[in-house]
C-alpha cells in the first residue's frame, strides 16, 4: 500500500532520516517505533506530504509520490491524525467533521449550501468515535481525550486507504487510551493503518508488524514478539522503557 | 422557512434603503445626506468585498484598492471610448478588469501568509497606482478622469441625485445577498476553514492555494462594483482611488466594524465616511481621530462594533 | 547612453542605494527582533524630513537636524512601543495594523501642523559644490550621502558583531521565552529596537530633505521602497537590507532614465522574480512566498 525506498533527510547539517526502507501492504496494521529523535516525526511528515524528503522515493498504492503535496496525497486516500490536534477551534465537532466530509466534493459550490447528506455523514462519524452527545460543543470546549476523538474522525470521514496515526493517545488518561485504543483497533479491516506511537501497550495491542527506528535507521522490523526479542532493539529501546 | 422569514423582515428596511431620497426630499432638499448615505453604501461595497478575504479566509489584504479603482478606471474609460453609457457595459468591464487585476496579483500574493501577504498586497497596489499615474492616455494620470457619463440601462437614465442614489442602494442590496448567500454555502464554509485551520484543510484534501486565488478573484471583481460606482457617482476617478489610503480607509471599515460578519463592514463604513466626511465641517483633524479611533478598536475592541454588541449582549443575558 | 551619462547614474544609483539601506535598516531591525512589520516607518522617515524642515527653517542650520531628527523620532517610538505595541504581544497581525493607525495620527498632525505645499530645503552649506569626476561635475552632497550610508553600514555590523544583542540575532534567537531564560529584559530590548528603528527612518528623513523635498505623501513612497528593499534582500538582516538597496537602487535609477514610463513596473517585476527564484529574498532567513 505504502512503502518508501531508502528515504534520506537532512536537515542543514543535521540527518534524521539515513535511508528508511519499508514497505507496507494493503491492510496491514504498522507501527513505528523508536526513540525520541529516531526520525519518527520526520518519517511521518514524509509520508504525510508536508515535508520533502533529500533523497529517496515514496510510493502509494504503486504510484510514485515523492514530493506531493498534502492535498495531492489526501486526494488519494491518505489521512491523518496529527499529534497536536489540528481542529477547526471555534467550529462546532459536527461542523468539524462535515468539512472533512465535504472536501471529497470540492469546494466549489459558491450558491449552495452544505447538503444534508454530508451533515448525516458527520452525525454517524461522531456516532462512531462515541462523541455524538458533544456534536453541537465548539472543538475548543472539549476535553482533551474528546479532541483526539474529533480528530481521527476528521481522518476517518476521508474515506481513506491509508490511516496514519501520529502518536494517537498522547497526553491521554488511561481510560481515554483504552477507549481511543479500541476505535482504532475497531476499525475496518480493509483500512491500512500506520501508527506512530510511545505507548508499548497499545503498540503490541493493535499492530501486526513493528518498525523500530533509530538514529534515522531501521534496525528491527517484524511481529511483536520478534521485535521484542530482538537484542539490538531492547538495547536501544525497549530496554529503557519496560515497564 | 427561516430563509423566507428572514427575507421578509429584510425587505422592509430594503426597502426604505432604497426610496431614501423619496421620504426625505423635505428636510433635506440639497441633498447632502443622500450623497453621504450614497458614498457610505459605495464604501460598504467595498469594505465587504474586502472582508470576503479578511473576514471570512484570513487574508489581510492591504492593496484591495488596486481592483476598486481598476473597476472604477474600466468603467469611466469603457463609457467615454466606446461612446456608451450602458450600465451592463460598464458593470462588465469593471468586473472583467478588477477580476483579472486580481487574478495576476493572487496568483503571486496567496502564495504568502500573513504578514508577508498583506505586505505584497501593499506592494503590487502600489504598482497599479504607478501605472494609473503614469498612463495618463487613459486615466489622464495625476489629474484624474473627469466628465464620466451617467449610465443608462434599458431606458432608465441614471443621471441625478435620486437615479443614481438608487442604482448604488439597488446594487448594495444585491451584494449583501450575494455574500450572505456564499458565506452560508459550501464555499463559505471552505472559507472558514481556511482561516481557522489551513495546515488542517490540506489535510484534508482541500487546495487551499487555489481556494484562496478564488476568493481573492471574487473579492477583487466585488470591489471593481464598487468602484464602477464610485466612478458614476462622483463622475470623476483619481489615481487616489487605487491608492494605499483607499485601501486602508477599506481595512479600517472592516475592523472597525467587525470582521467575519456582514454587518460589520456596513457599520464600520458608515463611521469611517462619518469621521472623514462630515466631522471635518466641525473639526480639523479627522484623519487624526479616524487613526485614533483604529488604534483605540486594535487595543482594546478587536472584534469592532458587532463584537462589542455581542459581549454587551452576552453579558446581559447572563 | 554615453559614459559620462552612464557614470553620473551609477553614482546616482549608488547614492540613491545607500539612501535605501539608512531608510530600510530599520524596518528590517525591527522586524529581526521583533516580528513587526513597521507599517509607520514611512510616517518616521517624513517626521525625521519635517523636523529638518523646522530646524532649517527657524536656525538656518543643517547639521543639528542629523542628531535632532533621529532624536525625536526615536524618542516617540520609545513612547509608542511601550504604550501601544507592548499590549499587543505575540500578535503579530494587530501590531502591525496598530502601525497603520499611529502612521495615520503622524501623518495627519504633519499636514496639520505645516500645510500641504511642498516644501524644499537646500543643500548644506559646504556641501552644495560639484566635484568633476570622470568628465563631469558630480554633486557633493550625493557622495556624502554614500559616505554617511557606508559609515552607518559599517558601524550597525561593528554593533551586531561585538554587542550582545548581535550575538543573540546571530544566534537566531527568535524566541522570546529563551530570551527571557538567558536574562534579556525583554520589555527593554523592544522599546530599544523599536526606538531605534524609528530612529534610522528619521535620519533617512534627514538625508534625504535636501535631494527629494519635504511634502505631504512622502511616507508612502518611503514605505513602499523601504518593503520592496527588504523583501528583495530579505527580511530581518542587515546584510538583506544592504543587498535589497544595492539591487533596487541601481535598477530603479536605471530604471527611470531608459524607461521613464515603467520603471516602477521594474522594481516590482524584480521583486515578484527575485520571489519566484528565493521565497526568502537574495539574503533572508524567513520564508516570504512558498
Amino acid at each position: 500500500m505504502i512503502e518508501t525506498r531508502d528515504l534520506r533527510r537532512d536537515f542543514g547539517g543535521i540527518r534524521a532520516l539515513a535511508g528508511v526502507t519499508l514497505t507496507v501492504a494493503e491492510g496491514e496494521r504498522r507501527a513505528i517505533i523508536g526513540p525520541n529523535g529516531a526520525g519518527k516525526t520526520t518519517l511521518f511528515n514524509i509520508l504525510t506530504g508536508e515535508l520533502e524528503p533529500t533523497g529517496g522515493a515514496v510510493r502509494l498504492a504503486g504510484e510514485d509520490v515523492t514530493g506531493r503535496r498534502p492535498h495531492e496525497l489526501a486526494r488519494r486516500g491518505l489521512a491523518r491524525m496529527y499529534q497536536r490536534n489540528e481542529l477547526f477551534e471555534p467550529l462546532t465537532a459536527r461542523e468539524n467533521v462535515a468539512l472533512a466530509v465535504g472536501a471529497a466534493a470540492g469546494p466549489y459550490r459558491p450558491f449552495t449550501a452544505p447538503r444534508s447528506s454530508e451533515r448525516a455523514s458527520a452525525d454517524e462519524l461522531l456516532e462512531r468515535v462515541g462523541l455524538a452527545g458533544r456534536r453541537s460543543a465548539p472543538a475548543r470546549a472539549l476535553s482533551h481525550g474528546e479532541r483526539r476523538q474529533l480528530e481521527l474522525a476528521l481522518a476517518l470521514a476521508q474515506r481513506p486507504r491509508l490511516l496514519l496515526l501520529d502518536e494517537p493517545t498522547a497526553g491521554m488518561s488511561p481510560g481515554e487510551t483504552t477507549r481511543i485504543a479500541e476505535l482504532i483497533g475497531s476499525l475496518d479491516r480493509a483500512l491500512t493503518l500506520v501508527i506512530v506511537e510511545h505507548d508499548m501497550d497499545v503498540v503490541f495491542r493493535l499492530a501486526e508488524k513493528i518498525t523500530v527506528l533509530h538514529e534515522g535507521r531501521v534496525i528491527a522490523e517484524g511481529t511483536p514478539d520478534e521485535v521484542r526479542g530482538d537484542t539490538q532493539v531492547n538495547e536501544v529501546y525497549l530496554g529503557k522503557v519496560v515497564a | 422557512m427561516r430563509s423566507a422569514l428572514a427575507l421578509l423582515v429584510a425587505v422592509v428596511p430594503a426597502a426604505a434603503l432604497v426610496t431614501f431620497p423619496m421620504w426625505s426630499a423635505d428636510w433635506e432638499s440639497s441633498r447632502y445626506a443622500t450623497t453621504i448615505l450614497r458614498d457610505m453604501l459605495i464604501l460598504a461595497i467595498f469594505a465587504l468585498s474586502l472582508d470576503l478575504l479578511v473576514g471570512s479566509a484570513g487574508l489581510p489584504s492591504l492593496g484591495h484598492a488596486a481592483f476598486f479603482g481598476g473597476g472604477a478606471y474600466a468603467a469611466a474609460v469603457v463609457g467615454q471610448r466606446l461612446q456608451n453609457a450602458d450600465l451592463a457595459l460598464g458593470l462588465a468591464a469593471a468586473v472583467a478588469v478588477s477580476a483579472l487585476l486580481a487574478l495576476v496579483v493572487g496568483l503571486f500574493a496567496v502564495r504568502a501568509a500573513g504578514i508577508f501577504f498583506l505586505m505584497l498586497t501593499l506592494a503590487f497596489a502600489q504598482m497599479v497606482f504607478a501605472v494609473a499615474f503614469q498612463a495618463t492616455d487613459l486615466t489622464g494620470g495625476s489629474n484624474g478622469f473627469s466628465g464620466v457619463r451617467r449610465p443608462t440601462f434599458l431606458g432608465l437614465d441614471f443621471n441625478g441625485p435620486e437615479p443614481l442614489f438608487q442604482l448604488v442602494a439597488c446594487v448594495f442590496l444585491l451584494v449583501l445577498a450575494l455574500l450572505w448567500r456564499v458565506r452560508g454555502s459550501t464555499y463559505g464554509r471552505a472559507l472558514v476553514g481556511l482561516r481557522e485551520n489551513e495546515r488542517r484543510m490540506r489535510a484534508l484534501g482541500y487546495d487551499t492555494t487555489r481556494l484562496k486565488l478564488s476568493a481573492f478573484v471574487l473579492a477583487g471583481a466585488i470591489a471593481g462594483v464598487g468602484g464602477a460606482l464610485s466612478a458614476y457617482a462622483l463622475r470623476f476617478v483619481s489615481t487616489n482611488d487605487v491608492g494605499v489610503g483607499r485601501s486602508i480607509e477599506a481595512f479600517v471599515s472592516v475592523l472597525i466594524g467587525g470582521t467575519g460578519t456582514l454587518a460589520g463592514p456596513v457599520i464600520g463604513a458608515a463611521m469611517v465616511l462619518y469621521i472623514e466626511r462630515v466631522l471635518p465641517s466641525s473639526i480639523p483633524f479627522a484623519e487624526t481621530v479616524l487613526g485614533v479611533v483604529f488604534i483605540v478598536f486594535v487595543l482594546a475592541a478587536r472584534q469592532g462594533v458587532v463584537g462589542l454588541v455581542r459581549t454587551v449582549y452576552a453579558r446581559a443575558r447572563r | 547612453m554615453s559614459p559620462d551619462v552612464a557614470v553620473q547614474q551609477a553614482l546616482n544609483g549608488i547614492s540613491f542605494g545607500a539612501l535605501l539601506f539608512i531608510l530600510a535598516a530599520g524596518l528590517s531591525l525591527i522586524f529581526g527582533m521583533m516580528d513587526v512589520v513597521n507599517l509607520a516607518h514611512g510616517a518616521f522617515y517624513m517626521l525625521g524630513a519635517y523636523v529638518t524642515l523646522t530646524l532649517v527653517q527657524r536656525t538656518g542650520q543643517f547639521w543639528p537636524a542629523l542628531v535632532l531628527a533621529p532624536l525625536v523620532v526615536g524618542l516617540l517610538g520609545l513612547v509608542i512601543e511601550p504604550l501601544l505595541l507592548r499590549r499587543l504581544r505575540g500578535r503579530h497581525l494587530d501590531q502591525v495594523l496598530l502601525t497603520i493607525g499611529v502612521s495615520l495620527v503622524i501623518t495627519d498632525v504633519i499636514g496639520l501642523t505645516f500645510g500641504r505645499e511642498i516644501h524644499a530645503i537646500p543643500l548644506p552649506p559646504g556641501l552644495d559644490r560639484s566635484v568633476p569626476i570622470l568628465g563631469s561635475d558630480y554633486p557633493v552632497y550625493r557622495l556624502f550621502v554614500v559616505a554617511f550610508g557606508t559609515a552607518l553600514a559599517v558601524a550597525l555590523a561593528v554593533l551586531h558583531r561585538r554587542t550582545q544583542i548581535g550575538a543573540l540575532i546571530r544566534a537566531g534567537v527568535d524566541d522570546a521565552q529563551m530570551l527571557d531564560a538567558l536574562g534579556v529584559d525583554i520589555d527593554r530590548l523592544f522599546a530599544i529596537t523599536f526606538a531605534v528603528g524609528a530612529a534610522l527612518a528619521g535620519l533617512a528623513g534627514v538625508i534625504a530633505a535636501p535631494v527629494f523635498g519635504i511634502f505631504p505623501g512622502m511616507d508612502v513612497d518611503a514605505l513602499i521602497y523601504s518593503l520592496i528593499v527588504v523583501v528583495v534582500g530579505g527580511l530581518g538582516t542587515l546584510s538583506g537590507a544592504l543587498a535589497g538597496a544595492g539591487l533596487v537602487g541601481p535598477a530603479d535609477t536605471f530604471g527611470k532614465v531608459l524607461f521613464p514610463q515603467f520603471a516602477l513596473a521594474l522594481i516590482f517585476a524584480i521583486m515578484a522574480f527575485i520571489l519566484l527564484l528565493r521565497p526568502t529574498g537574495l539574503l533572508g532567513r524567513v520564508r516570504i512566498a512558498r
